[in-house]
């Protein structure tokens, strides 16, 4: 027996929610008097009808939903690609031309479904009845897939003749026309489901599961886990996308001076011209910090607190304020997250001597009901036992000193300091082609002098090229 | 004998799951009708029919621990063979319902889909059926009647096929094909015993392909 996804879960697979929209525009293409206007296909002497050209499909999509031609267009290409609708003219083009080459609608059994994703035996027949009508001569890749197939599903390979053969019997039955639609039909299907080498997959199916539970017992217990589960995913928090695609474009214009790709970077790309210079200014111990970096703090506190400069900065201006017990004990509740499980209890302990018992040389401030709750957790340490008072104190600083920082004279003295890094003179011959080599490999700590001399920029300060200090 | 019944058997089981097929792949498009649903009814108990069937004949078979090496090793095949039948014709009948309840007949607002094709289906539901011509019965209401029958009929055939996971154990790693690779472009005896004669399969009109030149005619 061939291993069946389909009966293997014990759930089925959704339909995905694009798929269902776009089977719904095809239902309604079909509207007598609101459609798509459909014509006939002559083929030497028999005629096949409901054929549309691919001008009509874009100009309907306009009439109806009021987009542009683009759109339109677009929309049309995905119809295509997902195989709702196939070219009569040149079927492994999966293309929508907006002229007048005739498409046809495909029949709901070979719609695209991420609930019925085709199986190797199906294709096994496919290409074995397609073997039977051309006599042999099947296409390169065709023929590959028909072998491995051979191999790959062999206990069952009589099934796949014996099946071909009948299917290919039945459809003897039908008139002549309605065999054309079914073979275009059915290659068109597969075109788009089994994709020739080298064109793109359409369809992720996501991975297969293979439960060990193979099914379910469709009784009250189950259908009364299935109500639960629903009405707990209704009542799940939804943010409208109004809202969040807002604080995403925000988001996107603060970001897009710093982001090396959109923006570009200062002084220059070291991964495109060798030159690690923009590294080196970006270091944790570099004296004079860069403009934007510093910039970078006043977007928000973990940006801060993620820099290590930023946090030394942050530091000394706690110690003047005299609340910098504060941030060495985030540091050191981080510390406990994310160090070794081993030494978790002896931090911990660490921990509370110098922060949280009541003598203690650097005691922080949390409210009584969360240190009731810490101190009752210390008495089993683990990762997370100290997430509660870090998060308050987190808070604490974010709300209280970091806006502070940021108004300070230490910041504003760095940021009128911070100097923005010239940008490296590109090399007089414009079109010269930068040669590219790999760096060697990272495993060697040694410089290997390779200046390969080539004219990259005449920058005077050049370090070695092809060593990355920081990968 | 045992293997040539069961291979009668299971030749019959075979044309019914490949007339289904081909009457499902027509629901919800222009072929469509009250129809195409009676058919696919009926076609559906007669798959039904020879499933079981098929099934008891073969347990039989498998259970008795008499028989030949070579013996057995057939009957493992036919059973693969049984159960590659039997998934092809549940993955079907799943779809015959999702697709059923999609596209109701009567709803004036459901439109069929325009595929082109336009012809009835009753030759090949005649051929799943072995008889010369169909007989329609069915009332009116039979798109909508016969899900929920096909609906109680798809949780019987989940569970013969759970059954016999569980009751037959034939690793389908054992199992060799008789056919070679391209065996269906020689002359199609079938692997078993067919009553329906020795069919040509090459095609009838070779140098009609769709991919040529095709014309649209005007709107009419």
């Amino acid at each position: 027996m061939t291993i069946n996804t389909l009966s293997q879960d014990g759930v089925q697979r959704q339909q995905m929610p694009c798929l269902t929209k776009m089977e719904r525009m095809i239902i309604s293409m079909q509207d007598p008097d609101m459609g798509i206007k459909l014509r006939n296909q002559r083929l030497l002497i028999t005629v096949i009808p409901h054929a549309m050209t691919g001008i009509d499909i874009v100009e309907w999509l306009i009439k109806k939903f009021s987009i542009s031609d683009e759109e339109a267009l677009h929309i049309g290409q995905l119809f295509v690609k997902y195989g709702y609708i196939y070219p009569l003219k040149e079927p492994r083009n999966l293309i929508l031309k907006a002229d007048d080459s005739p498409y046809r609608f495909q029949t709901p059994y070979y719609w695209m479904s991420t609930r019925w994703p085709a199986s190797e035996l199906d294709y096994a027949i496919y290409l074995a009845k397609k073997n039977i009508r051309k006599q042999g001569e099947l296409i390169e890749y065709e023929k590959e897939c028909y072998n491995a197939l051979h191999k790959r599903i062999n206990h069952t390979w009589d099934f796949v003749v014996m099946q071909a053969r009948e299917q290919l019997r039945a459809s003897k039955q039908r008139r002549k026309a309605d065999r054309i639609v079914l073979e275009c039909q059915e290659q068109a299907y597969w075109l788009v489901t089994r994709p020739p080498p080298g064109t793109l997959d359409n369809i992720d199916y996501g991975p297969e599961r293979r439960t060990m539970n193979t099914r379910v017992q469709l009784n009250a217990e189950f259908y009364k886990k299935e109500i639960e589960h629903n009405r707990i995913s209704l009542a799940r928090n939804r943010v409208k996308s109004s809202i969040c695609l807002e604080s995403y474009v925000k988001y996107c214009e603060q970001y897009q001076p710093h982001d090396p790709i959109m923006q570009g970077c200062l002084p220059s790309n070291p991964w495109i011209t060798d030159d690690i210079m923009f590294w080196n200014m970006n270091s944790e111990a570099v004296a004079v910090p860069t403009k934007l970096r510093v910039e970078c703090w006043s977007f928000s506190f973990m940006e801060l607190l993620n820099d290590p400069m930023g946090r030394k900065e942050f530091l000394t201006y706690l110690e003047k304020e005299f609340s910098a017990e504060n941030l060495c004990f985030w540091q050191a509740c981080e510390d406990v997250r994310h160090g070794e499980t081993s030494k978790i209890p002896e931090k911990v302990d660490e921990v509370y001597k110098q922060f949280l018992s009541p003598g203690a040389s650097r005691w922080v401030n949390i409210d009584s009901k969360t240190m009731e709750k810490t101190l009752e957790g210390l008495k089993h340490p683990h990762r997370f036992v100290l997430d509660d008072a870090q998060m308050h104190i987190y808070f604490l600083m974010k709300k209280d000193s970091y806006p502070r920082y940021l108004k300070s004279e230490l910041y504003k003295n760095l940021l009128a300091r911070a100097i923005v890094p010239q940008e490296t003179k590109k090399s007089v011959f414009p079109f010269m082609r930068r040669q590219r080599h790999s760096s060697p490999s990272p495993a060697l700590a040694t410089q290997t002098g390779e200046d390969d001399g080539k004219a990259k920029n005449s920058n005077s300060v050049k370090s070695n090229s092809g060593t990355a200090s920081r990968l | 004998m045992g293997k040539d019944e069961c291979k009668t058997m299971l030749d019959a089981l075979n044309k019914v799951t490949a007339c289904y097929r081909h009457l499902v792949i027509a629901l919800g498009s222009t072929s469509d009708s009250q129809n195409l649903r009676e058919e696919l009814k009926k076609t559906r108990k007669k798959a039904q029919e020879l499933a079981v069937a098929n099934r008891t004949k073969l347990t039989t078979l498998l259970k008795d621990k008499s028989i030949s090496k070579d013996d057995r090793a057939e009957y493992e095949r036919l059973w693969v063979l049984f159960t590659s039948s039997m998934e092809l014709l549940e993955v079907d009948m799943k779809r015959s319902l999702e697709i059923g309840q999609d596209f109701p007949l009567k709803v004036p607002t459901r439109h069929l889909i325009q595929t082109g094709m336009t012809g009835s289906t009753t030759t090949v539901a005649a051929r799943a059926m072995s008889v010369q011509n169909m007989k329609y019965e069915a009332d009116a209401s039979i798109d909508t009647v016969d899900l929920k029958e096909l609906e109680t009929e798809i949780a019987q055939v989940d569970q013969m096929m759970e059954e016999m996971e569980m009751k037959v154990q034939v690793a389908p790693w054992a199992v060799e094909a008789k056919q070679e690779a391209g065996a269906e472009l020689k002359s199609t005896v079938s692997v078993g015993n067919s009553s329906v004669g020795v069919i040509s399969i090459c095609e009838e009109e070779p140098k009609e392909t769709v991919e040529g030149e095709t014309g649209l005619m005007k709107v009419q």
